[in-house]
């Protein structure tokens, strides 16, 4: 699902991935885990083609993304849900518009729309909050939200960005458990956190980036 | 992505775009409106001095006043000169009673003078309407010559340089208005792309985003380049309808007063062609202004 063959991101002269080589399979589970700055961030970019390599080849979903071209980025990026760290929730949108936004360019109709967004928020209990602002709900809804619209087209493949950053011990658990319920259900989740907590809880493979490389974890899905 | 939902996700993402910016939208409109009503009224001036035009070109007449005595036979000698030269559309006779009874329909206010004094002025004419084109013929100032020198005629009256210089106004005004209906389309335009420019700059984040959650991105440049043709269209009708209250109190103060110049003129408004294409004008500023604003520098 995921293929990294020697992977380098500089960013004017500084490395801040080297050589990075790894693979996660279609249905694994797989945390990101390593001290700030060691690269988890850029790491996770690179999937969602939000960066370029500088160096190295990188597949995900079959698609090269390290040669892919500007107008295929769009498919590769509603093929899998992100949740990205700082949410980058749609300010003037309401919780609903932010959720059911990826589903009106996929073609659902507006009742259909409505019926997955509400199915998704009631799982993470925002269900009565759908009307609201993303300035109007506190740090761990709007995670919430950002969860929400990166769960609510059933994607192949899911990456999120410390998740549970911004949750308390009880949510940030229940996050973990529907992680692994979309995994059950096929997706493949490639999670980023510092959590160590919640890693040894989740018993699943961990990768751990230092300095720019991966240093532990590679395991079963390693090249 | 099926044709049909991608345009109505197209409009529906232009629509809560405008929505949501309404400030910035009215302004836009206003200006664009602004800009449609001074081509507006440009056309609704075209229109009428081609009115005068066509009714100078269709009511081109030359005047013979007759001699106290002139009898049968000399005017019906006139009317045999202006029906050979081949320029003559009609010989009309005009008494003297019918020439005071035109008068006074012309200047109610001075009827009363005219009936009033003790024998009637107004000597009797023939009227000879010219044939089209003939006011600008290289014959007519023969024409004029022969008739002067019957000895019937007291004066010919023909001012073919006022009718030439009027024909040539009227051109110029058509030419300066369109000239400068085209500058004021493009001057909205540039100010359509200004303020979308600007949306997109307040927006820069939002479109970001939209990128990363994979929008594709004729819908995030498209709800932009829609939004313009939908700003430039209700300016236009706004235009429209400023033009339409403006020229009804026009006509509603010429009729008030008839003395006025408004209503000697019998001005007319635009023609359902000409408004179109005011609202027309409007959209095609709208979606310029929007294209130009989308361009790949301002959206990233």
């Amino acid at each position: 699902m995921i293929e990294f063959y020697r992977v380098t991101k500089e960013y004017h002269g500084r490395r801040v991935l080297k050589d990075v080589t790894f693979q996660v399979r279609k249905g694994e589970f797989v945390f990101l885990t390593g001290p700030s700055g060691a690269g988890k961030t850029t790491l996770l970019r690179l999937i969602y083609r939000a960066e370029r390599p500088s160096d190295g080849q990188l597949i995900v979903n079959g698609m090269n993304v390290s040669a892919m071209r500007p107008s295929r980025v769009p498919s590769l990026r509603r093929s899998m849900g992100v949740v990205f760290q700082d949410y980058k929730l749609l300010p003037a949108r309401t919780v609903l518009e932010n959720v059911t936004y990826v589903l009106k360019f996929l073609g659902e109709t507006p009742a259909e729309r409505r019926r997955r967004a509400y199915q998704v928020l009631r799982m993470l209990e925002l269900h009565h909050r759908m009307s609201a602002f993303p300035e109007e709900l506190s740090g761990g809804e709007q995670q919430r939200v950002a969860l929400a619209r990166a769960l609510v087209n059933d994607p192949s493949l899911l990456i999120a960005d410390e998740p549970t950053g911004n949750l308390d011990h009880r949510l940030a658990l229940e996050v973990m458990k529907l992680f692994s319920d979309v995994n059950v259900r096929g997706t493949t989740v490639l999670v980023a956190t510092h959590d160590q907590d919640l890693i040894r809880r989740a018993g699943r493979r961990c990768l751990t980036l230092e300095k720019g490389q991966i240093v532990e974890g590679l395991g079963e899905g390693s090249a | 992505m099926k044709l049909g939902v991608s345009l109505a996700t197209l409009v529906d993402e232009a629509v809560s775009g405008l929505v949501r910016a309404r400030r910035m939208t009215v302004i836009s409109i206003l200006v664009i409106a602004v800009s449609l009503v001074l081509v507006g009224a440009f056309l609704v001036a075209a229109e009428n001095l081609r009115g005068v035009g066509e009714v100078v070109r269709g009511e081109t007449a030359v005047t013979v006043f007759l001699h106290p005595g002139a009898t049968e036979a000399d005017r019906e000698a006139l009317a045999r000169i202006a029906r050979d030269s081949r320029l003559a559309a009609r010989v009309v006779r005009v008494t003297p009673e019918e020439a005071r009874a035109r008068f006074s329909s012309w200047w109610g206010s001075l009827a009363k003078a005219a009936s009033s004094l003790p024998s009637n002025p107004f000597p009797e004419s023939l009227e000879i309407v010219l044939a089209p084109d003939a006011a600008s013929s290289a014959a007519l100032p023969g024409l004029l010559a022969n008739l002067a020198a019957h000895p019937a005629a007291e004066e010919v009256q023909f001012d073919v340089e006022w009718v030439r210089r009027l024909r040539g106004a009227v051109g110029v005004a058509r030419a300066a208005g369109t000239g400068l209906a085209v500058v004021l389309v493009l001057g909205a335009a540039f100010t359509i792309a200004n303020v979308v420019r600007l949306t997109i700059l307040l927006h820069r984040e939002e479109i970001e985003i939209l990128r990363l959650v994979g929008a594709p991105e004729f819908l995030i440049r498209g709800p932009f380049v829609v939004g313009g043709l939908i700003q430039g269209f209700l300016g236009g009708l706004l235009a429209l309808g400023v033009l339409g209250l403006a020229f009804r109190a026009l006509l509603h103060w010429g009729a008030r007063a008839p003395e006025n110049v408004v209503t000697l003129l019998g001005l007319r408004f635009l023609t359902p062609g000409a408004a179109a294409l005011l609202v027309a004008g409007g959209i095609v500023a709208g979606l310029l202004g929007g294209a130009i604003a989308v361009r790949r520098r301002n959206v990233g």
